[in-house]
This record gives structure tokens, sequence and C-alpha cells, in this order.
């Protein structure tokens, strides 16, 4: 036996990271199944509150965590080649409301990025923490991908992400009802918009319908938003 | 599934490229996107071996965030000095946001259903 050389290899392998990290995501898949599918209990969250205490306990240098899981980490880049798909398919969609969808994209896009945006400067928040609140309501792939070219902290606008997510999942049962939102394709649009894959994980429990304009609006606004906002902040 | 993962890989491999060479501030997986996008448009159809690979991807997409996502423990000084500023505009930005969005789209949807009827 050589108890040294095992405890050598433990420490130094990229395995035992990448084993806790899918573990972590599948028990949150486990946890939001059983608790039939309940919308604040994302597989994501839960992967969140199992990994953060992990990396806090251990002390290990997110460096080092990072570069143990960068072979999860690059599969980031095809899956988000591989949005246009799901995009592709429902942008058929586009044809039955052109105008209302068209304009909601550009206007809400940009009222959600603003009211953050005011919010944080009034009270007096950092640049970093400013720019890294423009991708909010983007999906987390994309989120990940612009943060880094646009001076935002990724990890940082992915938290953003997540929470805007939960939040516009959680607000819009009673939004939509004090403001009598009669249209099931313009809640899933306005759930898609705002709060990204689980803005749909909630238009789901609502209609086909609306999930499938949340699918649709997710998509335009993740690559407006993608495409526009390096170039805005360049010109700045 | 190959030729569905060479399909992403190739779009990726592209999209990189067209950011270097163009000087573009655009990230090279979304321009890959957008061009994977343009393409299928072209071709008017899918197919079933890119179906396969995208469906096993999206399906576990969460999953290949937390490697990035994690790297807040190493923003808690960031947070925990601007956590007033950061939780007022995730909740008031999100719920101002998320309302004016849903009743622009629902007002000019009624509005184009009642020119159809008329």
């Amino acid at each position: 036996m050589n108890l040294d050389a095992l405890i050598a290899y433990v420490t130094s392998t990229p395995l035992v990271w990448i084993i806790v990290t899918i573990s972590a995501y599948k028990i949150g898949i486990l946890v939001y199944e059983k608790s039939g599918k309940n919308t604040l209990l994302q597989p994501i969250v839960i992967a969140y509150m199992i990994m953060l205490p992990i990396l806090i306990l251990t002390n290990i240098p997110y460096k080092q965590y990072f570069e143990s899981v960068s072979i999860i980490h690059f599969i980031l880049g095809p899956a988000t080649v591989a949005l246009a798909l799901p995009l592709y398919k429902n942008l058929k969609l586009i044809r039955s409301y052109f105008v209302p969808i068209v304009a909601t994209l550009f206007l809400g896009g940009t009222f959600t990025i603003l009211s953050a945006l005011g919010i944080l400067w009034l009270f007096d928040a950092s640049t970093t923490t400013m720019l890294s609140m423009t991708t909010k309501s983007v999906t987390a792939p994309i989120t990940i991908i612009t943060a880094q070219d646009i001076g935002a902290i990724p990890s940082l606008a992915m938290g953003f992400v997540v929470i805007t997510g939960l939040l516009g999942a959680l607000f819009s049962s009673f939004i939509f009802k004090i403001l009598r939102i009669k249209h099931d394709a313009a809640k899933g649009f306005a759930l898609g918009l705002i709060s990204h894959a689980i803005g749909i994980a909630r238009a789901v429990e609502i209609s086909d319908k609306a999930a499938a304009f949340a699918a649709l609006a997710m998509g335009l606004v993740g690559v407006v938003i993608a495409v526009l906002l390096p170039i805005i902040i360049g010109l700045l | 599934m190959l030729q569905g993962i060479l399909t992403l890989l190739l779009f990726q491999f592209v999209g990189e490229c067209c950011a270097k060479l163009f000087v573009l501030n655009i990230p090279g997986p979304i321009i890959g996107m957008v061009l994977l996008l343009l393409f299928l448009l072209f071709r008017k159809s899918s197919f079933n071996a890119l179906d396969v690979t995208v469906s096993w991807l999206l399906r576990y997409l969460p999953l290949f965030i937390i490697p990035a996502a994690s790297g807040i423990i190493t923003q808690i000084d960031t947070i925990s000095k601007e956590a007033v500023a950061i939780l007022s505009s995730l909740i008031v930005g999100t719920f101002l946001a998320l309302a004016f969005s849903a009743k622009l789209i629902d007002v000019l949807i009624s509005r184009k259903e009642k020119t159809h009827e008329s």
C-alpha cells in the first residue's frame, strides 16, 4: 500500500472535480424532479447550493478548480452555437405577430438594461457591477461568453442572470394578473425576454403557445444583445 | 451524432476566425450561432444528426455553465459591498421590465387582432 501516492493522485487529478461538478448537477436534476418541477428549484440553483460551500470549505483556489473542469467549460462554445437550432425552429412564429415581437424585443430589451443600470447608478455602484448587469436577461451561455468581451465579470454576470430568471418567474403570475395580460403569446414572450430559460420553464406551465414564444424571445434577445452590446460598449 | 458535433465545432471555429479576421468585438461562438442560423434558413431544414446533438447539448446546458458560474466565490467582496444596490436593481428592475414588456406586447397583439377583425 502506498497512501502517499494515493493522496498525491487524488489531490492532483482533474477527475475529482469533474465528478463533483457533474454530481452536483445530477443532484440538482433529481431535486427539481422530486419537487414536481418547482420553477424556483431549478437544477442550476441546487447545483450552486452544493458547489459553492464545497469550493469554500475545501479552500481550493478558484483558478485551480476552473482548470480541472475546463473540459466541461469548453462544451459551452459548441452549446452556444447549438442555440441556433431552437431559434430556427421558433422563428416562423415571428410571422404571426411581426410588429409586436420586433417592437417588444427592442423596447423591452432596452428597458430591461436601462432600468437595471439606472437603479445601480442611483446607488453609485461600480462600473464593473454595472457592466455585469447588462446581460442579466440573456441566457447563461451567451452571458458567460459575452461578459468577458465587454469588461464584465462572467461569474458575477451569471449570478445576476440566475437571480433575474428566478425573480421574473416569481413575479410573473402577479404581474400578468394586475395588468390583465390576455394573450398567452404575450405572457410567454415577456417571460423569455426577461427570464430566459427559467422564464421558459415557467411559460411551459402556462401553455404550449406561451412556451414557444418564450423560447423565441430568449433566442432573439440573446442574439441581439450579444451582437449589439459589445459594439455599443466599444463605441463608448 | 458525429456529424452534428462536427457541424457545431466547424461553425464555432469559423465564427472565432471571423471575429479575429474582421476585428469584431462579438464573441466567436455568437457569430458561429448566427452563421448556423443563416445556414439553416438557406437550407430550409435541419438534419437528424444535428437535431440529436443539439437536443443532447441543450438538455444539459446548465451543467456546462457551472465552472464559470462558480467563480462567484471570488466576487464575495464586491457583492457584500454593493449588496443593496445589486438587490434593488435586480428586484425592482426585473419587476418593472417584465411588467413593461408583457403589457407592451399584449397591447400590440390586441391592436393587431382588432385591425384584422374589422
